[in-house]
């Protein structure tokens, strides 16, 4: 049963907060209170992150863009620097629920809900994002992409550690991305399916691409073999119709009673692979 | 269980309110506060029946914390126009006949606020957007669109004089 | 006739300020003093005995006042809708339910309720409360129940294996020889899903029991008085001593309360007479979709004969319905499929036959249109199958076949109107239908043109009893008061009411107030259904305001000392029609009459008679053949709903309607799994349109003139979706070349079918 709601104003609150017991990190609380609702997740105090000024910003350092904790999806969806540096993500944090939504719920909380077709992650994970987590003991890096242990678990515990921030290296003129995404209506809607990739080409080939896949397995799926494959080639339709037959070979999407079978998802997996990495090409030579 | 003291700015007027730390922003609008406009049709922010505006961004009220709202500016559908003087949105919604059961409108008309608040030259695509959050099982949408397209011109034209 | 000074125009509607100000009062917003808050526990298994159930902790719970089970609730069966106040002789209506039963049968069935201080003590009270089941066998299909190793819900019924109510049948002229007459012959078999009604408001009541066990109920319900008397049976009270009342906002309806809101009225007085408070029962979300009725699911089959130029010789039908775990409307739905799906097109041999099927799955009952979507679905899917195999344009078929004004058919009242070859021509030029078959078809993203027609009724009669009584009282100011039992759940009502009753007085619309939705103070009312209100409640306002006028007009004759007949109200005055020198205000024939101890009051009571209003829909769609999904592009709706008194409510309701029908063909669908759980229990899992979902919609209103009614008017409310998902179907089969069998049509469907 919840006893006190500590609103801190640094990290170090945050992180002396964990320490009392039965507490645990609430950002934009969109899952959560209905999971404490729930009673599937129980705390006693809830620390929340919100008014802490170092991680409402979207930064650019060292080729880096660092998005704090408390950015929500509407704020990374509408900054001109995600506009202009990391287009994936700013059309993946639109593509989240509603407006409503996108203004409560964060980025990184996408990150740690852990949820496998979470689309700001999904595009995180394309653009080679990095973790920044604290706890009492120190700071320590992790790739987006490792932080997933199951379905819905995460490698992060809340109750004990507050990720900070993710960032990743802004993309550079001769880099392109895509972010595309398959769900049964326009708005308010999980995906059926969604395709992040991000390229950089060098003289029409291509230098190194990043295809990730959702929900095809129990975190967001790079397409690694395609990725391969794709390393050093022409960008040319025969070239992306195979790399994304290879991709879709990849996934393992599981059948659905709400969002289609995965002999469906699997097909159409193919379609956007395809779809992904023209965009991409496209943005990459533009 | 614990209880805290919620101070916030709402509909313009400082307000002071003893808060669970569970509760959510709803509860204490239609609660204690008897701002019983701001409708529950979900309670999982799935709806949008319970959008109001917190500093300036339409939010659902129904998974809000209460406790995040310590010092926040509350916008509420009570206190956006009087029967002298409406909002535009509010005028607009009864002329158009965006209105049928009325469950959506306080909602709908908070989020197309936000909406003109920022941008009061939206789009059609725009103004979808916006309200996409907002079920509406009554109208199709349309006439809902056409008063947000007609009060974002009445809004133009009060800047204009 | 006179211009009308009312009608025809958009006036303001009575409750939209109030609405859009926030301070229309619905009954989730109501707060009574002492008032606890109810809760419900819900079967976990969809069929199931009840061994044992013990309330004893929850009843210790601090702050729980009441708890109620099927041990100390009356053992009255009734129906949750209100098929036993329409229900006519020798028909008998199913009233199959108890507030609370010893068995179970379905996910979701009531076991029992808590009222408490708060709401969340009461639902931690119900953890408390500890049940003991015994399984039972579960059936979800509506064929396999009636098959003789199903479990039987109810025992034995008397039309057949778990069929509620009687079967339908329906015939005009001999079937068999209509076949034999016809050149070919077409089958088809369609499959239905469930569709919900996901009004924006859940099901909701508050209960106050007075000391002298009067007992007042605020709540949804789109019919008040039928409501009153399932409270008053199921408790034992007179009618007069129950008052049921809309507080007086709806949050939409769409007919998933016409009768009881699910079960919220009973089990709030249940615990309201133990606790001895008010209790407030609010439903879920999650409650509102899994117990609370849906459109019916089921099997539809189509079997038509036709000569080659296009005559229908024979059309036969079968409609098989899954009623779920209780009968609500399912004796009457099957009997609307058939008689609306038989109705469209002129055949001189028809037959139809159709019943319902209990199964463990939540109750099916009303939702807008009430079994006509289903049979058009059919109907119109076949028909373009028809036309495409005769080498006739999908239009050129319809407008040679509908139903013509004077033609036979099989309702017992006479067509008297048609304006649907009007809609079929003007839609066809709104969606530019003579683009249809020049569309690009090598891309990825394949365009189509699709129409589907329909009708529908204009009130209940005579599937169900139906009348109608108002008062309009003539205040001392020269201002009118009506008073009409009908609810107002967004459709417009009490505006059109008013603007009725301001046309025939001659009163200015401000000046007429409206008390409404209120068994304590209107008199009797069938209520909000059927697309009944505007024409069936309006005859009858239109009666009383006649009666109203003629004791106005005989008095002020007294007092200005002319013939009644010479005089008339116009613009609040009372004025002679031969001299018009002569005249009084209405506000001084008032008070004259006031001072001399005179009151007008207006009676009206009328049965309705019945009349067709008719559909043409459009849809314009574009189908992804990479991914299966359909965007539609556009939707044309062209309806001949008689005279419309507010063009813009009309148009409203049509917007609605087709956002509905939009929804019923591409994604709204409640699913099961095998342990006869409903998938689909939220808005986040109901695929039901968003703003961004919904297309352009172009309302197109004709206005052929009805003779039944005083004003021209036909029903309205439920033809929005009628012919929605045919006409969608339809624009991608002309996209793709693929005929679906099976609504909704979601993108996997479509992109299987690419496949195959």
């Amino acid at each position: 049963m919840l006893k006190d709601y500590v609103r801190a104003q640094t990290v170090d609150e945050v992180l002396a907060a964990l320490q009392k017991g039965d507490a645990r990190v609430i950002a934009g609380g969109t899952d959560l209170i209905l999971d404490l609702q729930a009673e599937k997740v129980s705390a006693e105090i809830l620390v929340d992150i919100n008014s802490i000024d170092d991680l409402q910003n979207i930064e650019l350092v060292d080729g880096q863009i660092r998005i704090g904790a408390a950015v929500t999806h509407q704020q990374a969806a509408e900054s001109q620097l995600v506009l202009d540096s990391a287009p994936v993500l700013a059309e993946a944090c639109r593509s989240v629920g509603s407006l409503q939504i996108r203004n409560t719920g964060t980025v990184v909380g996408n990150v740690i809900n852990a949820q496998p077709a979470a689309d700001a992650a999904v595009a995180l994970v394309a653009l080679g994002a990095v973790a920044e987590i604290k706890t009492e003991n120190g700071t320590a890096y992790q790739p987006v992409e490792d932080l997933y242990t199951g379905v819905g678990k995460s490698k992060i515990d809340s109750t004990k550690q507050l990720v900070t921030a993710v960032q990743f290296p802004a993309l550079l003129p001769n880099q392109g991305s895509a972010f595309i995404r398959l769900a049964q209506r326009g708005a308010l809607a999980l995906p059926v399916l969604n395709v992040a990739v991000v390229a950089s080409l060098v003289n029409h080939k291509v230098e190194w691409v990043r295809i990730v896949m959702a929900p095809v397995a129990p975190r967001p799926l790079r397409a690694v073999e395609a990725e391969n494959m794709l390393r050093g080639r022409e960008v040319n339709e025969q070239n992306i119709l195979e790399a994304a037959k290879a991709a879709a070979a990849r996934a393992n999407p599981r059948d659905s009673a709400l969002r289609g079978s995965g002999q469906y998802r699997k097909s159409v997996l193919e379609t956007l692979v395809k779809r992904g990495l023209s965009e991409a090409f496209n943005k990459a030579q533009g | 269980m614990a209880q805290m003291i919620l101070k916030m700015i709402l509909n313009g007027k400082p307000v002071e309110r003893r808060i669970s730390p569970g509760d959510t922003l709803l509860d204490v609008l239609r609660g204690d506060l008897g701002l019983s406009g701001t409708k529950k049709g979900c309670g999982r922010g799935e709806c949008g029946a319970c959008t109001v505006i917190m500093n300036g961004k339409a939010v659902n009220s129904c998974i809000v914390p209460a406790p995040r709202a310590m010092n926040a500016r509350i916008e509420t559908i009570e206190g956006i126009g009087t029967v002298e003087k409406l909002h535009p949105l509010q005028e607009t919604f009864i002329h158009c006949g965006a209105i049928q059961c009325g469950f959506c409108t306080p909602g709908m008309i908070m989020s197309a606020k936000a909406l003109l608040d920022k941008n009061s030259n939206p789009t059609r695509e725009e103004i979808k957007e916006a309200v996409a959050g907002n079920i509406c099982r009554c109208t199709g949408y349309v006439k809902i669109e056409e008063a947000i397209m007609m009060a974002a011109e009445m809004i133009k034209r009060e800047r204009r004089k | 006739m006179k211009k009308p000074a009312v009608i025809g125009k958009n006036v303001r509607k009575l409750d939209a300020l109030e609405k859009a100000m926030g301070t229309a009062t619905f009954t989730t917003d109501i707060s009574l003093p002492g008032m606890l808050y109810g809760k419900v526990l819900r079967s976990p298994y969809p069929h199931a005995k009840i061994i044992n159930i013990d309330t004893g902790k929850a009843e210790k719970l601090p702050g729980v006042e009441a708890v109620v089970c099927y041990k100390n609730t009356p053992r009255v069966k009734f129906n949750t809708s209100a098929t036993s106040t329409f229900t006519i002789p020798p028909l008998e209506p199913v009233e199959d339910q108890y507030i609370f039963d010893s068995v179970v049968r379905y996910v979701g069935d009531e076991v029992a309720a808590v009222a408490a201080v708060s709401e969340k003590i009461a639902e931690q009270a119900l953890k408390l409360i500890e049940v003991e089941y015994e399984e039972l066998p579960a059936v979800f299909d509506p064929l396999e129940a009636m098959e003789p190793g199903a479990p039987d819900l109810h025992g034995p019924c008397r039309a057949g294996k778990n069929i509620p109510g009687e079967k339908i049948h329906l015939e005009l002229g001999d079937i068999e020889k209509g076949f034999a007459e016809a050149d070919e012959i077409f089958e088809h078999t369609f499959k239905l899903p469930v569709q919900k009604q996901a009004q924006m408001e859940t099901q909701a009541a508050v209960a106050q029991v007075t000391a002298d066990g009067r007992v007042t109920v605020w709540s949804t319900t789109q019919t008040p008085h039928p409501s009153r008397r399932i409270i008053a049976t199921i408790f034992g009270l007179p009618y007069s001593k129950v008052r049921v009342l809309n507080p007086p906002y709806i949050g939409g309806g769409f007919g998933v309360r016409i009768g009881l809101s699910a079960k919220a009225e009973p089990i709030a007085v249940a615990l309201a007479m133990q606790a001895k408070k008010p209790v407030k029962v609010v439903y879920s979300r999650r409650e509102d979709f899994i117990a609370s009725d849906t459109r019916h699911s089921g099997y539809v089959t189509v079997k038509t004969g036709v000569k080659k130029d296009g005559t229908f010789t024979a059309r036969q039908m079968e409609g098989i319905l899954n009623a779920g775990a209780y009968c609500s409307w399912s004796a009457e739905t099957p009997g609307v499929l058939g008689a609306m799906g038989l109705s469209v097109y002129r055949c001189p041999n028809q037959m139809y036959d159709g019943h319902s099927v209990y199964t463990n799955t939540t109750p099916a009952g009303a939702m807008r249109g009430f079994g006509n979507p289903q049979a058009m679905f059919a109907i119109e899917s076949q028909i373009d199958i028809i036309a495409e195999k005769l080498g006739i344009d999908p239009l050129e078929i319809r407008l040679k076949n509908i139903m013509q004004p004077g033609d036979k058919w099989v309702l017992p009242y006479p067509c008297r109107s048609s304006g649907l070859a009007e809609c079929i021509k003007k839609g066809a030029a709104a969606i530019n239908w003579q683009r249809r078959g020049k569309f690009d078809k090598t891309g990825t993203k394949r365009r189509g043109l699709g129409v589907g027609i329909g009708t529908h009724v204009s009130n209940a009669w005579p599937f169900c009893g139906d009348y109608s009584n108002a008062y309009v009282t003539i205040q001392q100011d020269g201002s009118a008061h009506l008073a009409a039992g009908v609810p107002d759940m967004g459709t417009g009502t009490v505006t059109t009411l008013a603007q009725i009753t301001a046309e025939v007085l001659g009163i200015s619309y401000e000046k007429i107030g409206v008390t409404f939705a209120d068994t304590e103070s209107t008199p009797f009312e069938i209520g909000s259904h059927a697309s009944r209100t505007c024409y069936a409640s309006g005859m009858a306002v239109v009666a009383a305001a006649r009666d109203a006028k003629k004791q106005i007009l005989d008095y002020a004759a007294e007092m200005l000392e002319v013939e009644a007949g010479d005089l008339d109200i116009e613009n609040d005055t009372v004025v002679s029609t031969s001299n018009p020198e002569i005249k009084a205000p209405l506000s001084e024939v008032a008070v004259q009459a006031h001072l001399k101890g005179r009151q007008f009051i207006g009676v009206g009571k009328i049965i309705p008679e019945n009349a067709p209003p008719w559909l043409a829909h459009f849809a314009e769609v574009e189908v992804d053949t990479e991914t299966g999904q359909v965007k539609i592009l556009k939707m044309v709706a062209a309806h001949d709903v008689g005279k419309a008194i507010h063009p813009q409510i009309v148009e409203g309701q049509l917007h609605g309607g087709l956002a509905q029908g939009i929804g019923y063909a591409l994604g709204e669908e409640i699913k099961y799994n095998d342990k006869g759980r409903q998938l689909n229990d939220g808005f986040h899992k109901y695929m039901l349109p968003t703003a961004v979902d919904i297309p352009e919609l172009k309302a197109i209103i004709v206005e052929a003139e009805e003779p039944s009614h005083p004003y021209g008017v036909k029903g309205v409310g439920e033809t929005g979706l009628v012919a929605t998902a045919p006409a969608i179907a339809n624009a991608i089969y002309n996209a793709i070349g693929v005929r679906f069998f099976e609504l909704p049509i979601t993108a996997e469907k479509v992109y299987r079918a690419l496949k195959e």
